[in-house]
């Protein structure tokens, strides 16, 4: 059997869940041997295959189109997709935004900021992304397993990674199961 | 009794019990929120659904009553599905997100429930609608986003408290918790006593202290005794690293079950006083660090010689927050040992002296045990006020209230606790022996008009207390110095008189601190006065000093004073060692009811600070007083008021 390809990338979030990931130190090289890891934010390739991958992990939330279309972009490329972390799990602390108006939150951040010298504006140019609600993964696009936690520990993160690499389904509980 | 199987289990219990309590008690978990075991049960959550045999939808198990061959199930995949649902609903009603919240990891029971059905997500996303925070209290914040109308709060503040000032506006999924009609905390009637604190599942009511300085796991929990007052509660004090993190209420236990005051729980935890952490002497005219021993020695020298000098030897007073083995050797050293005749305590007996002598001369033991309240369907206030001191006998009182408990306050000054009272008996002062036997003449049909004329109070409200007291088959008197020390033995004479003419009545005295009573015990309550003492010996605990104290020693040649915090007293004195705060005290108290309780350290001394009874054993040692420790029996030597075990 061919070695399950494995694929990730981040969405609105803080980077921690790659972090954690990092953190599992050279247990990575057990997973290396066990899957393909393919196309991360950490790697050279930055898609996943168009010819697909078995497993797909998203950290952060979704908080805009470019979101959007990269979790679009994962779920109709991957088998199994994971959402990592609070922020892909449930909103997270970038959900906090969702408490105020998106009018708000973007005055707020390029206006009324201490930081602002003078005459802040709200970017509009049309090639950004389009700002949204802050949203979970499942809200966007169908997700098979969640792996909560702020960040997940390099523990839960191995956990899942190695019984994924070996065609299983994680079942997260007990000590494993955590939110942040 | 009733028989019922609970997964299979075969349970007896009383009847009326609710299947959650049988299931509890046949070692059966069901998950609950709204559940308290304080609490009269509620049925809000819907967490504790279970199925009945026979029933046609699952049943909330915390509200259902058992009956009898009753087969319940607990575990079925049903259940589980309607507990995944439950918490699926109220994790999308509000801001649960767990990251910025000081209860996640540990301390949260909303979360906890949720690992316990294994829950990795939330199936709906939450709303976000906005709800307000409460910010305007002194010691905790009311954050409604985070609540889950489990209702723990009013009820703990209704039936545990008495106070009555939380409750729900709007309904459904938009209530949302208020103080009173809707004012913000800090202008509601909240008396701080953080019961709700206590009880509250999520992290909806935060403790401003104690947030975020330490999950349970992370702090070490000491079960002992508030020293703020008399009555003694039981309680916890959490420790992490030696710092005291917060102080909650011991459920089902001690004197009060486990509700506190703010004097208890708030008050200690937000001190910011001084500490003195050596003995210090004073060298040309500024006090100096030294060590013990130096200490020690230097006040041995001065008192020694002063040894039997009636008047003009040396005075000692103590604070009444000292443990009873403290306050036994103070008085070894300085009554049996120096021969001092200026032995006393900074109360001076102005909330026990009356009652001490009442006691020895009549040899009556009058006051009876906190839990009569409990029974109670009048109580009778004399010119006592709970809702300021002793607010936890206060909050007692409150609450058998509304169960139509009858309160008559006897009080000559205004009293905060006048607007729930049946009768209130606004008397002349000093006339309290007169309404006393006012109302003991109308309750027993005979004229009261010539006894109301002398205390300046109309007949008929004496008639109505009267008949009231004549009523009731439980009725608890409450005084405190306020009548034995204004109104004198003539009044404590007639309230005990009163009390006895119904069977069944039950008398407590407030008392004062929270070794009041004990220090009545080893005699430690004459008034004090400096007269010509050469030099004075102030064992002062954690107390401040009152001015009135200050000033009265002011101009003494030679002060000693064991101190644990700086004050304008130890400032003032030649020597001072420093002793240990509440919670770093261990020993014993003798509470509101007679009981003998342990107060155990809760975190370590200060290095250099060796504490009460190492100094008061190394003062006795130079002067070379021998101690002996056997404070119970001098507790108990003394006629009390109230038995004493």
């Amino acid at each position: 059997m061919a070695k399950p390809k494995i694929s990730s990338d981040w969405l609105a979030g803080c980077a921690g869940c790659h972090m954690s990931l990092l953190d599992i130190d050279e247990r990575i090289i057990q997973i290396a041997e066990l899957a393909d890891i393919r196309a991360t934010p950490i790697t050279d390739l930055k898609e996943p295959d168009e010819s697909g991958v078995d497993v797909g992990i998203l950290e952060g939330g979704v908080n805009n189109s470019a979101n959007e279309e990269v979790a679009h972009r994962m779920r109709s490329r991957c088998g199994i997709l994971v959402a990592l972390g609070d922020c892909a799990v449930f909103g997270g602390v970038p959900a906090m935004r969702n408490f105020f108006t998106l009018e708000e939150t973007l005055r707020r951040a390029y206006v009324e900021t201490e930081s602002t010298d003078s005459g802040g504006m709200i970017p509009s140019d049309p090639e950004l992304a389009k700002p949204t609600e802050v949203r979970a993964l499942q809200d966007v696009v169908p997700v098979d397993i969640f792996v909560p936690g702020c960040p997940p520990s390099p523990e839960v993160i191995y956990y899942v990674l190695s019984e994924l690499a070996q065609g299983r389904r994680p079942d997260l509980k007990g000590d494993l199961l955590h939110w942040h | 009794m009733v028989n019922l199987t609970i997964d299979g289990k075969t349970i007896e219990v009383n009847d009326g019990t609710t299947v959650l309590r049988a299931a509890q008690s046949a070692g059966i978990e069901i998950p609950t929120l709204c559940d308290h075991p304080e609490l009269t049960p509620y049925g809000g959550c819907r967490l504790c659904l279970v199925e009945v045999e026979g029933a046609r939808t699952l049943q909330p198990s915390c509200t259902l009553p058992v009956s009898e061959k009753m087969v319940v199930k607990t575990d079925t995949d049903r259940i589980k599905e309607a507990r995944k649902f439950v918490l699926t609903l109220l994790f999308s009603e509000r801001n649960h997100f767990c990251p910025f919240c000081q209860v996640s990891g540990g301390d949260c029971e909303l979360q906890n429930a949720a690992y316990d059905e294994g829950m990795t997500h939330w199936p709906l996303s939450p709303g976000f609608n906005t709800f307000g925070v409460d910010a305007s209290g002194p010691y905790f914040i009311l954050d409604n986003n985070r609540c889950i109308l489990c209702r723990r709060c009013v009820r703990a503040c209704g039936e545990l408290v008495g106070n009555f000032t939380w409750g729900f506006e709007e309904r459904g999924a938009k209530s949302y918790l208020v103080a009173d009609y809707g004012v913000p905390i800090g202008e509601s009637s909240c008396v701080s006593c953080g019961t709700c604190v206590q009880v509250c599942p999520t992290g909806a009511l935060i403790d401003r202290q104690s947030a975020y300085r330490g999950k349970d796991f992370q702090v070490d929990t000491i079960p002992t005794v508030c020293i703020g007052c008399s009555i003694g509660c039981s309680t916890t004090v959490g420790i992490r690293d030696n710092n005291i993190v917060r102080i909650e209420g011991r459920w089902a236990e001690g004197v009060s079950g486990g509700i506190l005051c703010k004097v208890g729980r708030f008050e200690p935890v937000d001190d910011n006083r001084e500490r003195i952490t050596s003995p210090m002497m004073r060298v040309n005219g500024e006090l100096k660090p030294v060590s013990l021993d130096e200490a020690v020695k230097s006040i041995a020298t001065v008192i020694k010689p002063l040894a039997g000098k009636n008047g003009h030897g040396v005075a000692a007073i103590a604070s009444t927050r000292l443990p009873v083995e403290t306050l036994h050797m103070f008085k070894q050293i300085f009554a049996d040992g120096m021969k001092s005749d200026m032995v006393t305590s900074l109360e001076e007996g102005w909330s026990t002296t009356n009652t001490a002598i009442f006691a020895e001369e009549t040899g009556k033991v009058f006051e009876g045990k906190v839990d009569s309240l409990d029974m109670a369907d009048c109580v009778v206030v004399a010119a006592a006020d709970l809702a300021n001191h002793h607010q936890v006998l206060g909050f007692m009182v409150k609450r058998i209230l509304p169960t139509g408990t009858k309160l008559i306050i006897i009080d000559p000054e205004s009293n905060d606790f006048d607007p729930f009272a049946e009768v209130k008996i606004k008397a002349t002062k000093g006339t309290f022996a007169d309404v006393f036997a006012a109302i003991k003449a109308s309750s027993k049909n005979q004229s009261a008009s010539e006894l109301s004329a002398k205390c300046g109070v109309s007949e008929d409200v004496i008639t109505s207390a009267g008949k009231i007291l004549s009523e009731s088959e439980h009725p608890v008197f409450i005084y405190s110095r306020g009548l034995t020390a204004k109104e004198g033995q003539p009044a404590l004479a007639g309230l005990v008189d009163l009390a006895e003419s119904y069977s069944g009545s039950t008398i407590l005295c407030t008392k004062g601190k929270a070794n009041s009573a004990a220090a009545s015990q080893l005699r430690l309550d004459k008034p004090f006065d400096v007269g010509k003492h050469q030099a004075i010996f102030v064992a002062l605990g954690d107390e401040d000093p009152s001015q009135r104290l200050i000033q009265r020693i002011e101009g003494a040649h030679f002060l000693a004073v064991t101190a644990a915090y700086k004050s304008k007293l130890t400032a003032t004195a030649d020597v001072v060692i420093p002793v240990e705060m509440w919670a770093e005290v261990e020993g014993h108290f003798l509470n509101i009811d007679g009981r003998i309780q342990m107060v155990s350290k809760a975190k370590n001394l200060p290095e250099g600070v060796a504490g009460n009874n190492e100094t008061l054993k190394a003062i006795a040692n130079e002067l070379g007083v021998s101690l002996t420790d056997d404070w119970k029996k001098e507790l108990t030597s003394r006629s009390s008021s109230m038995v004493i075990s």
